[in-house]
């Protein structure tokens, strides 16, 4: 354990934000996950998107000006 | 350091005994005779945020140690008591639909999804899980489940899929987790279930 994140989480404001988050990434063949947010972050009844530490950048670009995106915070377990 | 003695007693005695005492102590010893009690206590310990230690001694019986992490406040949990007798039956989620909930269908969707991804991480994972009705449709080729039923079914969760419903939405030739089943094996794995959680 290098305390490196083995995933990143990305927040939104809404769940709407999510799923056209979502379909974006769909879209744009980019490998990710919808999942519940982490009980670490909030205990909110959430959802968030998940994804690997490489495809970050070209998440970022793809969803950039089409969807707020609230913070992306790393998963490390 | 408080010992009590919870043995010759069956749950939830033995939780709730345990529950008091850590309550007003440190650090308690818990002497139990049975492993229902023994499971009990000690997921009562860390839900309490306890040190939990146990050791079999002879004759059948377990001590467990909890302990108190330094100021810790103990929060309110309540007294959980879950039978793991063998005589017990399975422990069973259904899934009739590919759904999680009525009312919004594109709200349902994503629920499910969380809920089924949920459930491949905890650590307690059912026996079997059913799917029939649109519930089938979680378990074919292209659906967003796939991969976490594939965990489950990795880590020894018995997956049955209704073989009529695969065949009503014409989708038997793409299951992708799960074996094809019948609604005698529905109806007798349903009937014998010790616990049936349906999302």
């Amino acid at each position: 354990m290098n305390g490196s994140p083995s995933h990143y989480v990305m927040l939104f404001k809404a769940v709407s934000y999510a799923l056209k988050a979502e379909s974006i990434l769909k879209a744009g063949v980019l490998p990710h996950k919808l999942i519940p947010v982490p009980r670490q972050i909030s205990s909110d009844c959430g959802i968030c998107l998940r994804f690997e530490p490489q495809h970050r950048a070209s998440i970022e670009a793809l969803l950039s000006g089409k969807v707020a995106v609230e913070d992306i915070r790393p998963l490390i377990c | 350091m408080k010992i009590v003695n919870a043995t010759g007693l069956a749950c939830p005695h033995p939780v709730v005994l345990a529950k008091q005492a850590i309550e007003a102590n440190e650090q308690v010893q818990v002497i139990v005779d049975n492993e229902t009690a023994l499971e009990n206590v000690k997921r009562m310990g860390v839900k309490l945020g306890c040190d939990v230690d146990s050791q079999a001694k002879a004759g059948g019986i377990y001590e467990i140690m909890l302990t108190r992490k330094t100021g810790a406040a103990v929060p309110a949990v309540p007294v959980s008591c879950v039978a793991s007798s063998p005589s017990a039956g399975p422990f069973v989620v259904v899934c009739p639909e590919d759904k999680m909930g009525r009312g919004n269908d594109e709200l349902g969707a994503v629920l499910i999804r969380a809920f089924l991804h949920t459930l491949a991480e905890q650590a307690e994972k059912p026996d079997v899980m059913i799917f029939y009705n649109t519930g089938v449709k979680l378990t074919v080729q292209g659906s967003e489940t796939l991969d976490d039923l594939k965990t489950l079914a990795a880590a020894g969760v018995e997956i049955l899929v209704c073989g009529t419903c695969l065949n009503y939405f014409e989708v038997k030739d793409k299951l992708g987790a799960g074996v094809v089943s019948n609604m005698y094996d529905i109806v007798e794995t349903l009937s014998r279930a010790g616990r049936l959680l349906s999302p």
